[in-house]
């Protein structure tokens, strides 16, 4: 595990203090406290390892998962591009290290060692036909996902953050190394999900620096608070919950700068998605509308009176034809008020990212 | 380890070549010829016939422990009964005194002739000379050296052999230490330590300082050894005029402790380069030949991760391109610990696997190939090479679609090729793409680095570090597992008759060998 936990944190694991915490959570964030309604569901790692099984049993479940992901090949992959046996398999590996917990003293018991587990052995075995039979998200499997050097939690209801937008943070942390206005400004990241733009901008950003960030969905915002609070970063980014710009209205003009990782996907294509996409993620956090560009255009719409003069801004789109079209649009439609503007690729050569300043 | 420490020693042959009687201080001289050939015993009781040597004196390699040693460069200034003297090692060594002839062999082979005393050769060398510590009554470690007092077992309380014990490690020590390059080097740094502007450059005189640093704690430790043996020694002597049997019990419990330490310093003398308390990447690439090759590459790639369990390293896998059916086709693992690249260094090649191959129906004999590469990583940053973001490519698998949000797959696998140099490193078993990332350009810096070493050590070739040559070529071992069983190291002949130990990672035999012949035969380094 590459996060090692502070001892207040892993008192989120005793369910009796999770209530409190949580409140302390909430008074301790900004000006608009979000819902507190919704509890986020633990992740498999950060739960106690109050099951055991005996080596040999771990070992059949082990086996009998092993041979379960070698018997899909590639038949996701060649279907809908999921994952093959050999990425499923190291799923299953990791899957291994969050849910055992590693010890130095070996429990003997009947001459068989017992190994410590943060979920039933019965658990496992279910927990891994959904990943195979249902094609259920590893990451809701195991309710995180590492993101950059991060280890966020997510559940249902919550975008998994991908791999691509990784770069968002590096491409705010470029242009604020060398500004000192923008390290020191207001942020903003609208469509947070699991909040992982807003942390990852949190911890760029220099001691001044503050982050809001906002999601439709409550499940979103409490999912989101639980990460941000993991982090240590609820005097740095505040959650508000609300569509788009509509909980911004008290700092329009004054963001340095503004992220964001909007549905785009054109409403034709969901239905043909991935089905670990298609099926279990929400629909909200992905569907762009007819050419998929209903929420990007809003944004950029938005971007010139929100920013402040100097302020930057970050989209995620889904690929060069979209990227095209929202450089040509704040070029021509936004009236000028725009410059620097520039398309960026992702690691898989997809041109990904529209970027710029506010003129 | 300590059995094969026992083989070293039994190879050694000391052959005492001059002595002169009349010289107001006698000095003698030692010479180790540790090679890797194999025995030649019929020439054993050939005397050697320096008349007739014609053999270059660049040509052989002389050792000497002591201060008044000369350097085969001297040739010319030294007098002629010298130079017979030296065409006597050549000849020596040509008539076949080679290693495995036991303790003590071959004494006094020449007096000398008359005008050379030791006071020329202490004008020759007279620095180290001057350094020479000794007991009240003028013994110094050459001189216990060359006594040629028998080494009993340790039981046996007898100062004279415990003397000569440590003595002898003290002697090896300084050669696996390339004492004389080590010196000088030394000279080399508190010079540049010593110019005013050296901290105009606070980089580089941070290096030279560390490094002076080291070297010095180096000498330093040698030093001190080498004064306690002598102190102990004349503690004895002492003890006995004066019939203190307390204090002679005292004293030989001490040297025996010492005669202990000394083995341990003979091995942390192999591990002495800069680079050896490293931690490293070990990488294995299959050779030509398909599942069998493959195969045996993920046996090789078992056996080192089963070696660093053993050593009590961490292990983690960096990258692993498995075969189409068996085994793998690459792999790159990092070792973290203390040492870890002193000791893997040695596994540099290519091994070799002759067996009847599991994956032949027709169970035919095969030989297949895996090459080991090594890098160390360097742990001060300062040292790093610098890379340019725009030098690097960086890439990321992904099985064509649209990506971002269309995609949820759990591969995040990341490949850096660093341009200028065409050095490519992958990096798949981290659970972000960040992280991929980062373990992946940890390996470009760290092969970058040993680019940049390599380049180093050429040009400054006299503090050369043969070892670290990023090699794949040459063939260092060969494991037989049919129609007969062994493990043999090519270079060193090192072998053992069961390959399952070694391949469950009983490697530390082979490592130590390879590294203690790899410094013990480059006499002429001393």
């Amino acid at each position: 595990m590459k996060l090692s936990l502070t001892p207040k944190l892993s008192t989120f694991l005793k369910p009796s203090l999770a209530t409190n915490l949580r409140r302390s959570v909430c008074s301790s964030s900004l000006s608009r406290p979000p819902p507190t309604s919704l509890k986020p569901q633990s992740p498999l790692f950060l739960r106690p390892p109050i099951h055991s099984a005996t080596s040999s049993d771990l070992q059949k479940w082990h086996d009998w998962a092993k041979t379960l992901a070698s018997s899909i090949g590639s038949t996701f992959a060649d279907s809908d591009n999921g994952p093959d046996s050999t990425l499923l398999c190291r799923e299953l590996k990791w899957l291994i290290d969050d849910a055992i917990e590693e010890e130095d003293e070996e429990e003997i018991e009947n001459d068989q060692r017992k190994i410590r587990l943060r979920v039933a052995l019965e658990e496992l075995y279910l927990l891994w036909k959904q990943r195979i039979q249902e094609r259920r998200p590893f990451q809701y499997i195991v309710g995180c996902e590492h993101w950059r050097d991060l280890v966020l939690c997510v559940q249902e209801g919550v975008l998994i953050p991908r791999p691509e937008t990784e770069l968002i943070v590096d491409l705010v942390g470029d242009v604020v190394s060398d500004n000192e206005e923008l390290r020191e400004g207001l942020w903003a990241d609208l469509g947070t999900g699991s909040g992982a733009i807003a942390i990852g901008i949190g911890r760029v950003l220099g001691a001044g620096g503050r982050v809001i960030a906002t999601d439709l969905s409550p499940t979103a915002i409490s999912v989101a608070a639980f990460n941000v609070q993991r982090y240590g970063l609820q005097d740095v980014v505040e959650l508000r919950q609300g569509s788009w710009f509509d909980p911004l209205k008290d700092v329009e003009g004054k963001l340095a700068g503004f992220v964001s990782n909007p549905p785009y996907i054109p409403s034709d294509n969901i239905s043909g998605l991935q089905a670990e996409v298609g099926r279990h993620e929400p629909r909200v956090a992905l569907d762009g509308g007819v050419n998929g560009m209903d929420d990007l255009l809003h944004l950029c719409k938005g971007a010139a009176f929100m920013l402040k003069p100097g302020g930057f801004f970050a989209f995620e789109t889904n690929g060069e034809k979209q990227c095209k079209y929202l450089v040509e649009y704040m070029e021509n439609d936004a009236g000028g008020s725009f410059c620097n503007l520039s398309i960026v690729t992702d690691f898989a050569g997809i041109r990904r990212f529209v970027t710029g300043f506010h003129k | 380890m300590s059995s094969f420490l026992h083989r070293k020693r039994a190879s050694r042959c000391w052959v005492v070549l001059c002595r002169n009687p009349n010289a107001e201080t006698q000095f003698v001289r030692s010479v180790l010829f540790s090679t890797l050939h194999e025995p030649q015993p019929r020439n054993l009781n050939k005397p050697p016939k320096p008349q007739n040597a014609t053999i270059s004196i660049e040509s052989h390699r002389i050792l000497d422990p002591g201060p008044c040693s000369f350097s085969p460069k001297t040739s010319k200034t030294l007098p002629g009964s010298l130079q017979n003297v030296k065409n006597s090692f050549a000849s020596a060594k040509s008539s076949g005194f080679s290693s495995n002839l036991g303790l003590p062999m071959v004494k006094s082979l020449f007096g000398f002739h008359g005008d050379l005393s030791r006071c020329s050769l202490v004008r020759l060398f007279g620095t180290q000379a001057a350094q020479e510590p000794s007991t009240s009554d003028g013994l110094t470690v050459d001189r216990i050296l060359n006594s040629e007092w028998p080494i009993l077992t340790e039981e046996e309380s007898d100062w004279k052999s415990h003397a000569t014990a440590i003595a002898q490690s003290i002697h090896l020590i300084k050669k696996r230490l390339q004492w004389k390059k080590l010196l000088v080097r030394l000279d080399m740094l508190s010079v540049e330590l010593n110019k005013p502007d050296l901290w105009n450059d606070p980089v580089h005189a941070g290096k030279i300082s560390r490094e002076h640093g080291s070297l010095m704690g180096k000498m330093k430790e040698v030093k001190a050894f080498e004064q306690e043996l002598l102190e102990h020694v004349d503690m004895i002597k002492l003890a006995r005029e004066e019939n203190d049997v307390e204090l002679e019990s005292e004293s030989m419990k001490a040297l025996l402790e010492m005669r202990i330490t000394s083995k341990e310093k003979e091995t942390q003398a192999l591990l002495a380069r800069e680079q050896d308390p490293c931690s490293c990447y070990i990488e294995v690439q299959s050779g030509a030949g398909g599942t069998e090759s493959n195969d045996w590459a993920s046996m090789v790639m078992q056996m080192y991760k089963m070696w660093a369990q053993r050593r009590g390293y961490k292990m983690t896998v960096v990258d692993e391109m498995p075969g189409e059916i068996a085994g793998i086709k690459r792999a790159t693992i990092k070792i973290d610990g203390e040492y870890a690249f002193g000791y893997a260094k040695a596994e540099v090649g290519v091994h070799r696997l002759v067996r009847i191959s599991p994956f032949d129906s027709n169970k035919r004999r095969h030989t297949s190939f895996a090459a080991v590469a090594v890098t160390p990583i360097l742990g001060d940053v300062s040292a790093h090479v610098q890379i340019n973001e725009s030098d690097l490519r960086i890439e990321r698998f992904r099985s064509g679609g649209s990506g971002g949000q269309h995609a949820n797959t759990t591969d995040s696998a990341v490949r850096i090729v660093h341009i200028p140099t065409g050095i490519t490193a992958t990096c798949q078993n981290e659970r972000s793409q960040h992280q991929n990332k980062a373990s992946a350009m940890a390996v470009i810096q760290a092969r970058v680095d040993q680019l940049e070493m390599a380049r180093q050590t050429q040009k400054n070739a006299q503090y050369s570090q043969s070892l670290t040559d990023i090699t794949w070529g040459s063939q260092i071992r060969s494991y037989v597992l049919q129609p007969y069983r062994m493990v043999k190291d090519l270079r060193t002949n090192y072998e053992v008759s069961d390959p399952d130990s070694v391949l469950e990672g009983d490697l530390d035999g082979f490592i130590l060998s390879y590294l203690s012949a790899s410094l013990d035969k480059d006499e002429d380094d001393r």
